[in-house]
């Protein structure tokens, strides 16, 4: 029987917006922002809710008349999501810019939908060498100015070290259930794991320490459930979609132990330091984080930590899900792929969509793909 | 290109035939000769590297030749199949076939020994450039320019952030080299940029002439130039020849490109490369004529060589393609002001977001304010497998009937 806990958090996960309205009735100003890396905690030491919007699953209706169907389907339907199915919910956005697209996403954004702040995040595309630190901190602190001015208050290190206490916790609980589900293969299931961050990434992060602080010694206590896992995954990309990936990985089976998702890991790793400057801490916890395909960083630091992933937890392969149209991947992919299988992992690599459908094929795809690893088959 | 150059006299078309030969010819020695060869991009500050004498070799360019040869549907089937898709960008494609087949339509290029990506043009070429740096194993810098946004505030810090890059660039060509750095030299360079990107915009504004003297098509054949050689005193010679050029044979005696000049064109995005030729002779037939876009305008720099790294950071951060869309729109406009444009073509390139994305925002921009319905179509700048003849045909015809109609 699934915890109530996640029940609720997985309600959430796939359709916070109900919840989001509530907040709004309540007068809570809302911060929108898209993927990947807004620091979270400056927006709630402001005073203010922020909420990462994640796209949509419905048809593209609008979107498609101001980004080109070249254009990833993340930024499609994120932009999807707030022109046309939850409109007037937000009263500012905040969007970082990591590539050609991202950068687009931000003029048209700020263009077509009416709101009473909005700011672009520019974080570094480069993390090689010392400039870029010294660029996040300028960017942060405008930032900082910026929301500073919206809501005519100051953010004191004091609330903003508050604040970074507050998500602090968040990652580090879901840390430990992340490092509790590898060492107990079925303890919780794929996708109720993933839809804890996911919904952390909707919540207020009081009451989501809220819930993560009932359901941890609840875990901590149950026993293995049974359910056979016959094989551990790590499963690489930008986002969890769609959703129902995670089931299938469960129907079959999987355990994932690592990942390098910005829905998953990338969000919950490196815990910001609370002494010292607080903006500076925010800056350095950017810079402890893994590597993500459109930021360039010195070697080849995604597939170092693809291995190392395997590595460490076991992993008997490598899930790479593969956004359409998201271009980055595209240029990693050739080389990673054969770097990987030529140490000896093997790697499936499954291209995904926003509004994706049909997934009876997928589904034997990735069993075609475990039954072929050793200790796969049945 | 239509008849009228290729009448005239010896001149800048030969000079540039005889530049680009030892150009490419000087990068070919440059490992005999113990020089180091710098793969960059066309919108970065390659003035650093002419004033270190690293050899900066452009890839864009050289894809564009093979797009120009038609090569590019065999390159990029050679990188398909190794798990490349065909919507990169097919300047990547290109040089990455070649790459694979090691055919080039001039003998192939020069190894690189660095790499220079400025994301001021696209994020692509950062993407593009770490494939070769893994394959040739020699050092990537990317030079970041987070988008120009209009905010004082963050300008300022932008062009710290630049200026502290260009250093760091300074620092890797020393390690590069194993010499010191000359920043007089550097200034001379920009002297010589400065001039040569003067004249270049010089050619660029003829098209304010009616009839117009030159066409985009024109521009595009000798953008070349300013592209690869900026920082040298060949290119200024160069542009100072073609211009007198252009002033005797053309201006002085009132000559257009097309005799019937009725529709004066802006042309958005990047050209489809492999079909220019036809799509001017296509566009005479209704005396229409391109005259200019934002993307030739690209390398028409101002630099101040008495503050070398600033200019350099302001000016490469400042391309039409890393500016907020209402102000890339105002670049737009003023081109349709100054040199009095009637038309507007838009193309959706399939092969560059960066500049493609925001296009349809732009498009209403520019339909506002100058009230000229723009045509739109979409295609890929290298790949003609994207191509449909028919229909850009038939949508130019149906463009220029509704331009009749409107009476512009
Ligand atoms: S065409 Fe566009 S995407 Fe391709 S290299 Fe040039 S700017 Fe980048």
């Amino acid at each position: 029987m699934e915890d109530p806990v996640i029940s609720e958090l997985s309600a959430i996960a796939n359709y916070p917006y109900d919840m989001l309205r509530e907040y709004k009735r309540q007068g809570r100003r809302i911060i929108g922002s898209t993927l990947p890396d807004v620091p979270e905690e400056l927006v709630h030491a402001a005073g203010l809710l922020p909420f990462t919007i994640l796209g949509t699953n419905r048809p593209i209706r609008r979107a498609g008349a101001l980004l080109p169907d070249n254009s990833c389907s993340l930024a499609r339907s994120t932009l999807e999501l707030v022109l046309t199915y939850e409109t007037g919910l937000f009263d500012g956005f905040i969007l970082p810019q990591v590539d050609d697209t991202t950068q687009h996403l931000s003029d048209i954004w700020r263009r077509r939908i009416p709101s009473s702040f909005f700011e672009p995040y520019l974080v570094p595309r480069q993390v090689d060498r010392p400039s870029s630190r010294q660029w996040l901190l300028d960017e942060t602190h405008r930032l900082k100015e910026s929301l500073e001015r919206y809501t005519a208050g100051v953010i004191s290190d004091g609330s903003l070290r508050r604040s970074i206490v507050l998500y602090n916790r968040n990652r580090r609980i879901l840390r430990r259930i992340y490092a509790m589900k590898r060492k107990t293969p079925g303890l919780i299931s794929n996708r109720a794991f993933f839809e804890l961050i996911k919904s952390s990434m909707f919540l207020p992060k009081e009451r989501h320490n809220r819930y993560l602080e009932q359901l941890l010694p609840r875990l901590e206590q149950e026993l293995p459930s049974g359910r056979t896992r016959n094989l551990r995954f790590v499963v690489a990309g930008v986002v969890w979609e769609p959703p129902s990936l995670m089931t299938i990985l469960d129907e079959l089976g999987i355990e994932v132990v690592g990942d390098d998702l910005c829905t998953g890991t990338r969000y919950i790793e490196a815990d910001a330091s609370t002494d010292g400057d607080p903006v500076g801490a925010l800056v350095d916890r950017h810079f402890h984080r893994g590597p993500f395909s459109p930021i360039h960083d010195k070697g080849n630091r995604i597939l170092a930590n693809l291995l190392d992933l395997v590595r460490q937890h076991g992993a008997d392969g490598i899930l790479y899900l593969r956004l359409k149209f998201f271009e980055s991947q595209d240029y990693d992919l050739p080389d990673l792929k054969r770097e990987i299988q030529a140490q000896g992992i093997p790697i499936y690599v499954l291209d995904t969509e926003y509004q994706t459908i049909h997934l009876a094929q997928t589904k034997t795809r990735i069993q075609a793909f475990a039954e072929s690893l050793p200790g796969g088959g049945t | 290109m239509t008849k009228e150059t290729g009448t005239s006299k010896p001149g800048a078309r030969e000079i540039m035939k005889r530049l680009t030969q030892d150009y490419y010819g000087e990068a070919a020695r440059a490992r005999q000769e113990g020089r180091r060869v710098a793969y960059t991009t066309a919108v970065s500050p390659a003035e650093l590297f002419v004033a270190h004498d690293v050899i900066p070799v452009y890839p864009e360019n050289h894809a564009v030749m093979c797009i120009m040869r038609r090569m590019t549907p065999t390159l990029s089937a050679a990188i398909e199949k190794k798990g490349y898709t065909t919507h990169l960008c097919a300047y990547a494609r290109s040089d990455l076939g070649y790459r694979e087949l090691d055919e080039s339509p001039i003998g192939g290029l020069p190894d690189p020994d660095f790499l220079l990506a400025c994301n001021a043009q696209c994020f692509t070429l950062t993407k593009w450039f770490e494939v070769l740096s893994r394959r040739y194993q020699a050092p990537l810098f990317v030079l970041d320019t987070p988008q120009y946004i209009r905010n004082d505030k963050a300008r300022r810090n932008i062009i710290r952030y630049v200026e502290a890059q260009i250093y760091e660039l300074i620092g890797a060509l020393e390690d590069l080299t194993g010499r010191r750095f000359d920043f007089d030299r550097l200034r001379e360079v920009l002297t010589l940029s400065r001039e040569a990107c003067r004249l270049y915009k010089e050619f660029l504004d003829l098209a304010r002439h009616r009839p117009s003297p030159i066409s985009i098509f024109d521009v595009l054949i000798h953008m070349a130039i300013i592209v690869y050689l900026r920082g040298t005193p060949q290119a200024v010679d160069y542009y100072q020849t073609l211009l007198e050029e252009i002033r005797t044979e053309k201006v002085a005696k009132g000559i257009g490109v097309i005799n019937n000049e009725r529709f004066r064109l802006y042309w958005e995005n990047l050209p489809v490369w492999f079909k220019f030729r036809e799509h001017s002779e296509l566009l005479s037939s209704y005396g229409a004529v391109i005259l200019t876009s934002l993307y030739v305008h690209a390398w028409s720099y101002d630099f101040d060589p008495s503050d070398p790294i600033r200019s350099l950071a302001e000016n490469y951060t400042g391309v039409f393609s890393n500016v907020e869309l209402e102000e890339r729109a105002e670049m737009a406009l003023d081109l349709f002001r100054r040199y009095a444009l009637n038309g507007n073509i838009m193309f959706l390139n399939r092969s560059c977001k960066a500049v493609t994305f925001g296009e349809h925002e732009l498009r209403e921009i520019l339909t506002r304010e100058t009230g000229v319905p723009a045509l739109v179509f979409e295609s890929d700048m290298g790949d003609p497998r994207f191509y449909s003849e028919v229909q850009v045909k038939t949508r130019l015809q149906a463009y220029f009937e509704s331009l009749e109609r409107l009476n512009i």
